[in-house]
């Protein structure tokens, strides 16, 4: 961004070119050219479409006696990235569960972080705690057609430095003057362009999670380099 | 009397053929289980040293007169402005703060219901270190997770590495596949100190632990992890397929 904003200083040679020869030599007219640089400010747009592919939902469980299948609040191009009913002890993938687009003009490129505005907020029944650790529970990896429940992945992480907006945060994450933390990068891109990366989610349910029904948002931010 | 001889041992041998056909056609495979576990290979850390610094040049002489020049008389010459060009990030006498920019487009809900697992009053594992990060060389993780077992009969446990077979499946850092040999080994200290590499020929496997009629145990898994220094740092998983065969009745 200090390339963009170097590039882009508007100078305003010509009123010092005109108000200096008054206090040198006030009886005396000059003429120049004025040098004039500017700028163009580095804007950053981003948009994530959960379910983006027609293929989206839950594969594996293998060993759980249940095929998965996405539950009612997933629907293509938008909804919820929603498992459905899963078993406790065993391992899911949600092929095509989001996908992030940037759009940018900074040549520094961008940074993509993702985390969770909280933990898994349990409900129906609410467990006891009510909460259960999203590290090493959500996972994420890029989107391939080979990918499994096993595959490797990185585990997203509860928030450590912004504060959940709305009700567990479904309005987002205020980082207020702060950032993601570095952890929750998923994304870096050292250009300017229009860009868009698939992702796939893990669900692995520790065989000590409470029965219930769990929900998270998971917040994208993208911040320019 | 000689007739009588045959007709014994020939019932003895049936009997043991019987009895060993039988152990055979009654085990079943009660319930699997996998474990994983995130390995993230760190890299080694570069060698660093400190080098002397080059001699920097002196400025050039006209550069030099010209400052002396202008200290001595600030108004000599022809009238000059300060601007930003290329040197500047904003004009001299000043400086600005420019925040970041960045976007926050609409979060995504992800929601799933936890439903019971039947088969956990047989078999179930409790992970210690579902996830690790580990450098060159040996790791050892005590305890990473615990196996529980019972049945109502006699049982056994075996393990091996998950998608792992005798030929033809691709190795995959740490397990790999047979014959390469594992770079993770287990024990069971409850039994024995010794670590054994993981078995990664696919079924039957390796048979972890047996257990008599109606006996629950629960043991820790110790694990050691060996990265080689041709191994790429990143992430990795590592898979075990946990069986319990059971006798039926």
């Amino acid at each position: 961004m200090h390339d963009v904003m170097r590039r882009s200083t508007i100078v305003l040679a010509a009123l010092l070119m005109t108000a200096l020869p008054q206090i040198s030599h006030a009886s005396t007219t000059a003429q120049g050219s004025a040098q004039i640089n500017y700028k163009i400010m580095p804007s950053i747009k981003a948009q994530v479409v959960p379910n983006y592919q027609s293929s989206f939902g839950p594969i594996g469980g293998l060993g759980s006696g249940s095929t998965p299948a996405a539950g009612p609040s997933a629907v293509l191009g938008g909804g919820t990235v929603d498992f459905g009913s899963v078993v406790v002890g065993y391992e899911y993938l949600y092929k095509y569960a989001a996908q992030v687009s940037v759009q940018t003009n900074d040549a520094a490129g961008f940074v993509v972080y993702g985390e969770g505005a909280t933990d898994l907020n349990g409900s129906a029944p609410v467990p006891v705690p009510a909460t259960w650790p999203l590290q090493q529970t959500l996972f994420w990896l890029v989107s391939s057609a080979s990918n499994t429940a096993f595959s490797p992945a990185s585990t997203f992480n509860k928030t450590t430095t912004g504060v959940p907006v709305g009700v567990n945060g479904s309005n987002g994450i205020n980082y207020g003057a702060g950032a993601p933390s570095p952890a929750s990068m998923i994304w870096s891109n050292p250009s300017s362009g229009n860009l868009s990366q698939g992702y796939d989610y893990e669900l692995r349910l520790s065989g000590s999670i409470p029965i219930s029904q769990f929900n998270v948002y998971i917040v994208y931010t993208v911040i320019g380099n | 009397m000689k007739r009588n001889i045959f007709a014994l041992f020939a019932l003895a041998a049936l009997a043991v053929l019987t009895v060993t056909s039988q152990a055979d056609a009654l085990q079943a495979q009660k319930a699997f289980k996998e474990m994983t576990i995130t390995v993230t290979v760190t890299p080694s850390p570069v060698p660093m040293g400190f080098v002397k610094p080059s001699p920097v040049a002196p400025p050039p002489a006209s550069a030099v007169a010209e400052v002396t020049r202008l200290l001595a008389d600030p108004f000599d010459g022809p009238a000059r402005v300060a601007f930003a060009g290329a040197v500047y990030d904003v004009a001299p006498g000043g400086g600005m703060q420019v925040a970041q920019v960045s976007a926050q487009p609409t979060p995504v809900p992800v929601q799933f219901v936890a439903k019971a697992d039947p088969s956990a009053a047989f078999l179930h594992i409790v992970p210690h270190t579902p996830a690790v990060s580990v450098p060159y060389g040996t790791t050892v993780l005590p305890c990473a997770f615990e196996v529980f077992t019972f049945y109502t009969n006699t049982y056994s446990l075996s393990d091996w590495g998950y998608g792992t077979l005798k030929t033809g499946a691709p190795p995959t850092f740490p397990i790999e596949n047979f014959p390469t040999v594992s770079y993770l080994s287990w024990a069971v200290p409850d039994f024995g100190p010794t670590f054994k590499p993981y078995n990664n020929s696919g079924p039957p496997g390796e048979t972890t632990w047996t257990g008599a009629k109606n006996q629950s145990q629960q043991h820790c898994i110790d694990l050691t992890i060996v990265v080689p220094n041709s191994q790429s740092a990143g992430i990795y998983t590592a898979t075990v397929q946990y069986n319990l065969y059971v006798t039926l009745p």
